[in-house]
């Protein structure tokens, strides 16, 4: 028995059931295939952040990806530019909502360079922003790690990673009032101190802590079926890396040792002793055990930091940057000036233009301020860690199962927040 | 003040180290403000003399034991000027301090705060917080010195520039202060009122919020207001003014500086003109008394006029009119007479407008409407008179009209045939009306205004419209395309260039763009 099939005008392939074996059977020369389009998101339940990929797959395989973006876009850049410098913490909350701390101090940072008094901000107040800061980073990698494994079909790793960050959250609910959007850092230091006996809590919570990512380890690290969907998968070389503007954990899982507290060191974190732990081959697995490990080392920072934060102010003291206390604005119209204005006007930050950048939950978070002397930005743009790390799906993808975008866009760890701003 | 002619004397002047070349006599502390050197002052007015009272504008000036009152010094030759050492510095801050020591904790009440010279120096030069501790000196809070205003003598920092405003302004010395040291008080003088033509401009110039408004006091906060340039239309004067807007809603005038027309004042009436553009609107189209859809009302009004035209020419008579406003704009006014002169051929034009009234010889005119001399210049002689009208009408010589917004006009109204209106407010005459067309206001209208010198002055739109509100010139297109007449203007900026072509006293003048509200929170500090 013969059948013809025609595939396209003019060119006639010749397939024979039952007369030639199997084994002589070449699929991909024979059998004609044309590639789907395929759809993923930008709500999908296998998927955590709203983000289209137009996939085209052939059966099982990708051959092509791009990504589209822009889902929770808010106009973060352009509403910046109506909001006073201080009117803006509460946007950068939103935008690696995860790890809200660690937008609040990185864009701090900038306004305090351009204001030029970063280097007086009151010593306290800067172990406060790398406590809590490392504290939303650990939170930021359980999440990572949690919905990934999850996603995966490891439930349980996901209720005991997220029960770990909930109690941090709590830790951080009780500094600032709110369990997501703290919006605690404030220019010149940071708005409250931290409560009496909240040390303790946080040290007690970190050997909590420990223990849920040792069970994590213990159910994921040698599980095979972890493993197979890991292990050599989204491979991404060291050059890719540094050519495609990779940053955090997911660049030093290729090898690329590039982590902001260490090599552009900011606040006090020269002064603490940690590891930047980097991976080897850049694949889905390695980036699973930076962050395992990164988060054992924002214990060890917290650690060291709890042990020696100074005793003393938590805001500068300058009431043309911070705002006077209440009791002072209620009581004398020199505060009550200082505190109109700066609520109406803003502070002034003199003219100028600043790129500052710190480490981010997912890297290199980074603010690029113009002012012109008034209250208000000219312009805030934010570079966004997951911005740049989302980018090389397009070429990592292909080749993959469409099974393995799972896995790899869960380790890519795209906030939507933070890509999309 | 730094842009000299060469006639002038030219002295070198050092400021912060650097020369420049200024005219002799210069204000010292122009000169320095026009070099970029930000020297603060409440007390001294561009429009006023200088008394040196506050010493905020305190400048080393080499070769003087003391620091010297910028304000009250005129540049020399050879003068090295500082204005920011850490010695004038400290002279400024200390000089707020005193000012701040019995100042009362009001800005979440006050009325001027946002836009307080006080707050903004303080934020700018001072900085520090309260020192004393005792008990601060308490004055009358709510004083009624006049018509519109109301004195907060605690807040008063005793800059006499109101003072100032009466005396050289309005000559109308009613201010005065009284007693001593920090007890010093603002009064009004025995005996007085703050009650001239012109107190209003002492809230204006009052840097703090001592002198508010009765009309604007907890109307809106000034950083939700935004500003719009424009023309006040309360007489043939022309005051160049800001209209203050908050959601569609103006809250008050105030002066803009023009040295040609009003330097930095307007009168008092004039700021409450705008009252009448948010009350009492026609805001849909008429037909005979009732709500109209806007097209059926243009065509009506077309076919009116058209009847009317033909039953003159089959009569051989000429009793269609129309009635052309002192109170519109030239594009306006223009776009009427080209429809109704140059298109429809009527022979009798009138003008109308509001009646005379006081005036001074520092502001107001007698003639109460902005652009008289403009409607002069367009309409082709001869134009007959809101008199003659009267009694052409009563005798029965018109008997159709064409009337744009002249809403208090009252003729006979029983006399007439047909009375085709376009008016932006309800009254007799729409009531009137064979047909009414809702027109804008000054307020939402681009334009220009002639005032009595001829000076073609710009307003801008502050307001949007609503319903079916246009421009008139635009209604008078509409109106033109069904009477095949083709004024097709798409903008206040062609019907004022068609104008212009045509005549030769606004030939060379310059349009403009529109101009963008500026919002007053971006503003920064007025002061």
């Amino acid at each position: 028995m013969a059948a013809e099939i025609t595939s396209e005008p003019g060119s006639k392939r010749r397939v024979v059931f039952g007369e030639a074996d199997v084994s002589d059977f070449d699929e991909s020369a024979e059998v004609p295939v044309e590639s789907m389009p395929l759809r993923m998101g930008p709500s999908h339940p296998a998927m955590h952040g709203t983000i289209r990929m137009a996939l085209e797959v052939d059966g099982e395989k990708i051959r092509t990806c791009d990504i589209e973006i822009g889902y929770l876009h808010r106009c973060f850049e352009k509403e910046a530019e109506a909001a006073t410098w201080t009117q803006i913490f509460p946007y950068t909350d939103r935008l690696n909502y995860v790890s809200p701390m660690l937008n609040n101090v990185g864009y701090a940072l900038a306004v305090e360079k351009l204001l030029d008094i970063d280097q007086k901000i009151p010593e306290r107040a800067q172990y406060i922003r790398v406590i809590v800061g490392e504290v939303s980073r650990i939170a930021d990698h359980l999440t990572c790690l949690g919905a990934s494994a999850m996603e995966l079909g490891a439930f349980t790793v996901f209720f005991y990673l997220i029960k770990a960050r909930e109690w941090l959250w709590e830790l951080l609910e009780e500094i600032s009032g709110a369990r997501l959007t703290h919006s605690y850092v404030r220019i010149g230091g940071v708005v409250g101190d931290i409560p009496e006996g909240w040390a303790a809590k946080l040290l007690s919570t970190l050997g909590k802590v420990r223990e849920a990512i040792g069970d994590a380890d213990k159910l994921l690290t040698r599980n095979k079926i972890f493993r197979d969907r890991m292990d050599g998968v989204g491979i991404i070389a060291k050059n890719d890396a540094a050519g495609w503007g990779l940053t955090g954990p997911v660049a030093r899982s290729t090898g690329l040792d590039y982590d902001v507290r260490k090599d552009h060191p900011y606040l006090v974190y020269d002064r603490f002793d940690f590891d930047v732990p980097v991976g080897s081959t850049g694949d889905n697995f390695d980036r699973y055990a930076v962050r395992l490990e990164e988060i054992r080392q924002s214990m060890r920072i917290l650690e060291q930091a709890l042990a020696r934060i100074p005793d003393g102010q938590i805001l500068i003291d300058d009431v043309r940057v911070a705002l006077p206390a209440k009791r002072e604005t209620y009581n004398s119209i020199e505060a009550m000036i200082a505190h109109f204005k700066m609520i109406m006007d803003g502070l002034h930050v003199p003219p100028g233009e600043i790129y500052s950048f710190t480490e981010g939950g997912n890297g290199e978070l980074g603010f690029y301020i113009v002012s012109d002397g008034t209250g208000r930005p000219w312009k805030c743009r934010v570079r966004p860690p997951c911005f740049a790390n989302l980018a090389i799906l397009n070429k990592v993808l292909p080749g993959l199962f469409i099974a393995d975008v799972v896995p790899t866009f869960g380790m890519i760890n795209m906030i939507g927040g933070e890509c999309d701003r | 003040m730094a842009e000299s002619t060469p006639t002038q004397d030219l002295v070198t002047v050092v400021i912060d180290g650097k020369e420049h070349k200024l005219p002799k006599g210069t204000n010292l502390l122009e000169a320095c403000r026009s070099v970029g050197a930000d020297v603060p002052y409440f007390c001294y007015h561009k429009g006023l003399s200088s008394p040196a009272v506050c010493r905020q504008c305190l400048v080393d000036v080499k070769g003087s034991p003391k620091p010297v009152p910028s304000c009250y010094t005129s540049v020399a030759d050879k003068m090295e000027v500082t204005t920011n050492s850490p010695k004038i510095l400290d002279v400024r801050r200390q000089m707020l301090e005193f000012t701040l020591l019995n100042h009362p904790i009001d800005c979440p009440i006050c009325d001027k705060a946002g836009e307080c010279s006080l707050q903004k120096h303080y934020f700018d030069w001072d900085s520090k917080l309260a020192r004393n501790e005792g008990i601060k000196v308490r004055k009358a809070k709510v004083v009624d010195v006049g018509k519109h205003i109301v004195l907060d003598q605690e807040r008063c920092i005793l800059c006499t520039r109101c003072i100032r405003v009466c005396d050289e302004v309005a000559k109308a010395p009613e201010l005065t202060m009284a007693d001593r040291g920090s007890h010093q008080i603002l009064t009004t003088a025995p005996g007085h009122r703050l009650d001239n033509p012109y107190s209003l401009n002492t809230v204006d110039v009052c840097p703090v919020g001592a002198l508010t408004a009765k009309d604007f006091r907890f109307s809106r906060r000034v950083w939700e207001l935004s500003a719009s340039p424009s023309v006040c239309p309360g007489c043939a004067t022309g005051c160049n003014i800001e209209v203050h807007v908050a959601r569609g809603e103006i809250h008050r005038l105030v002066p803009r500086e023009n040295p040609d027309v009003n330097k930095f004042w307007m009168c008092d009436e004039g700021r409450f003109e705008y009252k009448a553009v948010h009350n009492n609107r026609l805001l849909l189209a008429q037909i005979g008394g009732k709500r109209a859809p806007l097209d059926r009302a243009v065509a009506e009004a077309a076919r009116v006029l058209r009847e009317a035209l033909a039953a003159d020419a089959k009569a051989d008579r000429k009793k269609v009119g129309v009635v052309f406003s002192a109170g519109a704009t030239n594009e306006d006014t223009h776009a009427l007479a080209r429809l109704a002169l140059d298109g429809l051929k009527f022979e009798r034009a009138y003008a109308a407008g509001r009646a005379f009234g006081w005036s001074d010889t520092i502001l107001v005119s007698a003639d109460k409407n902005p652009n008289t001399v403009g409607v002069q210049r367009i309409v082709p002689p001869p134009v007959r008179t809101e008199r003659d009208l009267l009694s052409d009408v009563a005798s029965g010589a018109v008997d159709t009209l064409l009337v744009l917004s002249n809403e208090r006009l009252e003729v006979e109204f029983g006399k007439l045939r047909a009375l085709v209106v376009l008016a932006s407010h309800r009254g007799p005459l729409v009531d009137a009306a064979s047909v009414a067309l809702p027109i804008a206001t000054w307020a939402e209208s681009d334009g220009t205004f002639t005032n009595r010198d001829g000076r073609v002055q710009r307003i801008h739109a502050a307001l949007g419209t609503r319903g079916d509100v246009m421009p008139a010139w635009r209604a008078l297109a509409l109106l033109g395309s069904k009477l095949s007449i083709n004024l097709a203007y798409a903008s206040a900026a062609e019907v004022f260039s068609d104008a212009a072509a045509r005549h030769d006293f606004m030939k060379d003048v310059v349009f403009g763009p529109p101009a963008v509200p500026v919002e007053l929170r971006f503003g920064g500090s007025r002061g």
